[in-house]
């Protein structure tokens, strides 16, 4: 099966009502859904992620690019299931300890998701032991997020936290956060921006 | 001592008082607030700007009425004269007279917005400056009329509860009383603020001593970093939060 353009231009121009209607359609008419996903909604997501670091799209195309997306998702979610697929990884995300905002972590779920990742979204103000229970849920990825200069330090505790557990890759990420921190610290890695945070999670993971 | 102090004019009414009743000779050139709004990298351009600008041979010390401020002061070197600046990560430890109490406020409460008279009059966004801001570049800056026309209602609704209300996890308002207020009108302000908000209200007492040392030269190790000439600031990642490095 070829790109299903009609769902693709859907996602891409935030069509959620369009992109959940195409989606039906195709589960009525017996459509592979996994090819649905991979060749359809997944590429959608990952062009929307490119213009966005082309600086072709700001952040409210998007977040409705991914809501639209998750539309379709929620439609084709059981028969996925059923079809036996298992999600690329599953990856956990938060705020840490102390920062309350939650823009940047929530378009990094949400780009994941539409990425085919299974999302542990953990919220605001996550302390040490939540992330390293997160780790012990089948978590490959445990992504940090912060804002402040105040906050980031306590980075460095989830990093110690987490010392041993070498099946685990940590990436951070957050206006103040810088690739010299993440190797300071010694997280595995750290995202720009959304799409450059898919792109990591792609590459630890081994997706290409 | 003679001190150039550049600082952000959110401490416009605070420096004033605290300079008024100074031994030194202090000028000081205000610049507007919300350069941290800006991203690093533009708002230490500004900051360098007017920085570079300083005639030297008329001062003794260079003093930043600013704190590290989402990193928008790091690599500021010092040319010929000390540069000296309090070891802040932003204002509210400068109303508050010290990291440690901002520290320990932050711990109790993460969720506090604050608000000091600054904060209330300097508010008005500066229009030259906004265009360059994060928010904007973002798209975070938009009006409800603005998002419905660009992206219809039923999207307009979402994006509004996603990007522009970004102090939804908050749930108390401090408002930080420095003693240089001429009357009730910002407490009024930021109680009102806090109703509409729906957020708790405390009334915090501020403290000018960080400020006051500022500019009266009263720096200690603790509180303050000195940059010789042939440094820059440099951010440290511990309770110190910023250090000088040699430039080059």
């Amino acid at each position: 099966m070829a790109r299903n353009q009609a769902l693709f231009d859907a996602i891409l121009g935030g069509k959620r009502k369009d992109a959940a209607r195409i989606t039906q359609e195709c589960v009525d008419a017996n459509i592979n859904v996994q090819e649905l996903l991979n060749e359809s909604m997944i590429p959608a997501m990952r062009e929307m992620g490119d213009r966005f670091s082309r600086n072709e799209v700001f952040v409210p195309e998007m977040l409705i690019a991914a809501r639209a997306m998750k539309a379709g998702l929620e439609i084709i979610e059981p028969l996925l299931v059923q079809s036996g697929m298992e999600p690329r990884a599953r990856v956990a995300i938060g705020t840490v300890k102390g920062d309350l905002h939650d823009i940047g972590k929530n378009l990094v779920a949400m780009m994941l998701r539409g990425a085919g990742y299974d999302v542990l979204d953990l919220g605001v103000d996550i302390e040490a032991d939540k992330f390293a229970e997160a780790a012990d849920q089948g978590v490959k990825i445990i992504m940090l997020s912060a804002l402040l200069t105040t906050t980031m330090q306590y980075m460095k505790e989830v990093v110690d936290h987490l010392e041993g557990r070498n099946d685990i890759k940590i990436i951070i990420g957050g206006a103040p956060v810088t690739a010299d921190y993440a190797k300071e610290i010694g997280a595995h890695a750290y995202g720009r921006d959304a799409n450059d945070a898919v792109k990591i999670v792609d590459a630890l993971v081994g997706v290409a | 001592m003679r001190i150039k102090l550049i600082s952000c004019e959110v401490f416009t009414r605070e420096v004033c008082w605290a300079i008024a009743r100074s031994p030194n000779e202090v000028s000081v050139e205000f610049l507007p607030k919300g350069l941290h709004d800006l991203g690093a990298p533009r708002m230490f351009a500004r900051i360098r700007e007017i920085f570079e600008a300083v005639d030297e041979t008329k001062y003794d010390a260079v003093a930043m009425g600013y704190g590290l401020c989402n990193n928008g002061l790091v690599g500021l070197a010092a040319r010929t004269i000390p540069v000296v600046i309090p070891r802040a990560h932003d204002c509210i430890a400068l109303f508050l007279g010290s990291k440690e109490r901002y520290l320990d406020a932050f711990n109790a409460n993460p969720a506090t917005y604050y608000l000091t008279s600054g904060w209330i009059e300097r508010s008005a966004p500066d229009a030259q400056l906004s265009q360059f801001s994060i928010k904007e570049q973002l798209g975070m800056n938009m009006t409800w009329e603005e998002l419905v026309e660009k992206y219809g209602e039923d999207n307009a609704e979402y994006l509004w509860d996603q990007l522009v209300d970004h102090a939804k996890h908050y749930n108390r308002l401090g408002y930080i009383e420095m003693g240089v207020e001429p009357d009730s009108r910002f407490e009024e302000f930021a109680k009102a603020r806090a109703q509409e908000k729906k957020w708790r209200f405390e009334k915090m007492r501020g403290d000018l001593s960080l400020i006051r040392r500022l500019v009266d030269g009263d720096w200690n190790e603790e509180d303050f970093l000195v940059i010789q000439p042939g440094y820059k600031l440099a951010t440290r990642h511990d309770a110190s939060i910023v250090e000088a490095l040699p430039a080059e």
